[in-house]
């Protein structure tokens, strides 16, 4: 069952820029998908449009059962679409009470939510003496004030030092157990590998893929280096077939399970071939990422 | 809506601009009764037009006095926290949180705009409540007796000096919401009632032997001044009589309050928040 489902998603602007063009997107129930991107993808455009910030120029989306910012969905969407909005003069709890009384919550879940973002103790400051770290954790709460269904975190850990990004990534993966689903849009693409389910890549506007993070790292392989290669490229074509076996700048690459490297290593050594590497084959999310969306790596 | 109500009751009670903008009508107050009662004291200026009469600064006359408040000093309070109260809203990126609960975005104007009418309505009382309190003192020195005006005379005071703010006060929530952010919207506010408005009917009223006076009697400023002026006394001497109705002025401006809010709230729940 699909919590939201967009159909020809499309956001031109007034200026003619075209931010999102007919994006299908579909995030099933109960799972953290994780929505990929360049800076100037789309990402935050799609979201705002998700959360009824924006409306769509064309195409439709049901989020939490409802169209976009109807007041019946919104009671479902907890969200932190970038920088967190909040009252300067106000403090952190007194923030959060006016966030519930908008949301008819009873202010009691203020205190539940302070608790869950670690920010009890500090909730009597004033929001604009806020850290960028507690700001984001404001965020959160604020996100979480309603329980909701469905979490739509962008860019949670936008400008967090790295142990206020660990933080953060221990955060939401403790809220996204359970039956919640978390729409997470971000950059941090180790983290979106550990957390997320799901990922859809988006560039220029466009929903260039959407699967499992498996799906997208590609099948599991060995990397095989040995001497001489020629005959140890024929010794493991007859082990694993032809179609599973290809050579790679001066390596062999299997498909197949690398729980199987010690029967390879055995059996490559008993035809007095030498082997100096044998290793699995892992395509990070971050090199899946570059490929998909035509950015290169390091740049 | 009483969700939103709630929710800006709680901003608004802990928002300084609120406590100070109270203590600046109360200061003007205080500082307008001070030397009023020094100049009736000390008459010296009369060629300036500086007479003033004691009869004036007494408990009995303290409506027709405070209404003096409506404008410019009322106005230019009144717009500046219209502008900031809206215009804050898109600059703190807090209108995109309040539009992600639960109310839709008419909801939430509503609830804003009945508190933002009440905040007025507390300006209103902090002025009348300072007026008050200076005739009484005034009174007490001079040795005069302390006597009120009829309560149908100071509700009716009360309610025109609320409708003179809060219709100043739409204007600056409109500009907030129309240009996004405070400072701007402020800016064309202050420009617009203190500048643009008063050469714009004095262009009008100098057209045709004043021919077009009529167009000119539609302005905001006008019609809150003819109401103001409408509220005096023979304490105050000979006063030129208004060219608008007092009537006739409170239908104009509680039509451009309902028309600002209106365009207000079009202007939010059709546009995208980015």
């Amino acid at each position: 069952m699909t919590v939201v489902e967009t159909s020809g998603l499309t956001k031109r602007y007034g200026n003619g820029v075209l931010a999102v063009d007919s994006v299908e997107m579909s995030v099933r129930r109960g799972e953290v998908y994780g929505f990929l991107g360049p800076n100037g993808a789309g990402k935050t455009t799609t979201l705002r449009m998700l959360v009824g910030l924006i409306r769509p120029s064309s195409g439709t989306a049901t989020v939490a059962g409802h169209p976009p910012g109807d007041p019946s969905g919104l009671a479902k969407i907890g969200s932190l679409v970038e920088a967190p909005g909040f009252y300067p003069y106000l403090s952190g709890r007194e923030n959060l009470k006016v966030v519930a009384d908008y949301a008819s919550i009873s202010h009691k879940r203020v205190e539940e939510v302070l608790d869950i973002v670690e920010l009890t103790s500090r909730a009597g400051r004033k929001f604009g003496s806020y850290s960028t770290g507690m700001k984001q954790r404001l965020g959160v709460a604020a996100a979480l004030l309603k329980d909701p269904e469905l979490l739509i975190l962008d860019e949670p850990t936008s400008g967090l030092d790295p142990q206020g990004m660990a933080e953060m990534r221990k955060l939401i993966k403790d809220i996204g157990q359970g039956n919640r689903t978390v729409l997470l849009s971000s950059h941090l693409l180790p983290e979106v590998e550990q957390i997320c389910d799901r990922v859809g890549v988006i560039r220029s506007g466009k929903l260039v893929t959407q699967s499992t993070v498996q799906e997208l790292l590609g099948e599991e392989g060995v990397l095989v280096t040995a001497q001489p290669v020629d005959r140890a490229f024929e010794l493991l074509k007859t082990m694993f077939g032809v179609a599973a076996v290809s050579r790679q700048n001066g390596s062999i690459r299997l498909q197949t399970d690398p729980a199987g490297s010690l029967e390879i290593n055995t059996r490559l050594m008993a035809a007095g071939i030498g082997v100096s590497e044998l290793r699995p084959i892992e395509r990070s999310l971050e090199e899946a990422f570059f490929q998909l969306t035509g950015e290169k790596q390091g740049s | 809506m009483i969700a939103s109500i709630k929710a800006e009751w709680r901003k608004l009670r802990f928002r300084p601009a609120f406590s100070v903008s109270a203590g600046l009508i109360a200061g003007i107050t205080v500082l307008f009764y001070s030397l009023n009662w020094y100049q009736a004291l000390h008459p010296g200026a009369r060629d300036r037009g500086g007479v003033v009469s004691i009869l004036t600064l007494f408990p009995d006359q303290f409506v027709n006095n405070v209404m003096g408040a409506a404008f410019p000093i009322g106005a230019a309070i009144a717009i500046v926290l219209g502008a900031i109260y809206a215009g804050s809203e898109f600059s703190w990126g807090t209108l995109k949180t309040t539009f992600t609960q639960r109310p839709g975005r008419l909801s939430v104007w509503t609830g804003r705009a009945v508190m933002f009418i009440f905040w007025m309505g507390m300006l209103a009382m902090v002025l009348f409540a300072a007026g008050a309190v200076m005739s009484v003192v005034v009174a007490s020195f001079q040795g005069h007796a302390i006597t009120w005006p009829a309560i149908g005379d100071i509700s009716k005071g009360f309610g025109a000096i609320w409708l003179a703010f809060t219709v100043e006060g739409a204007i600056g929530l409109a500009l907030g919401v129309l240009i996004r952010q405070s400072a701007a919207a402020l800016g064309a506010g202050l420009i617009y009632i203190l500048a643009v408005e008063l050469i714009a009917v004095r262009f009008i009223d100098s057209i045709n032997n004043g021919a077009y006076q009529w167009i000119g009697n539609l302005f905001v400023g006008q019609n809150v001044n003819a109401l103001s002026q409408s509220f005096t006394s023979p304490a105050f001497g000979r006063t030129v009589a208004p060219a608008i109705g007092a009537e006739q002025a409170v239908l104009v401006l509680i039509a451009y309050g309902v028309g600002l809010m209106i365009v207000a709230a079009v202007l939010l729940r059709q546009r995208d928040v980015t």
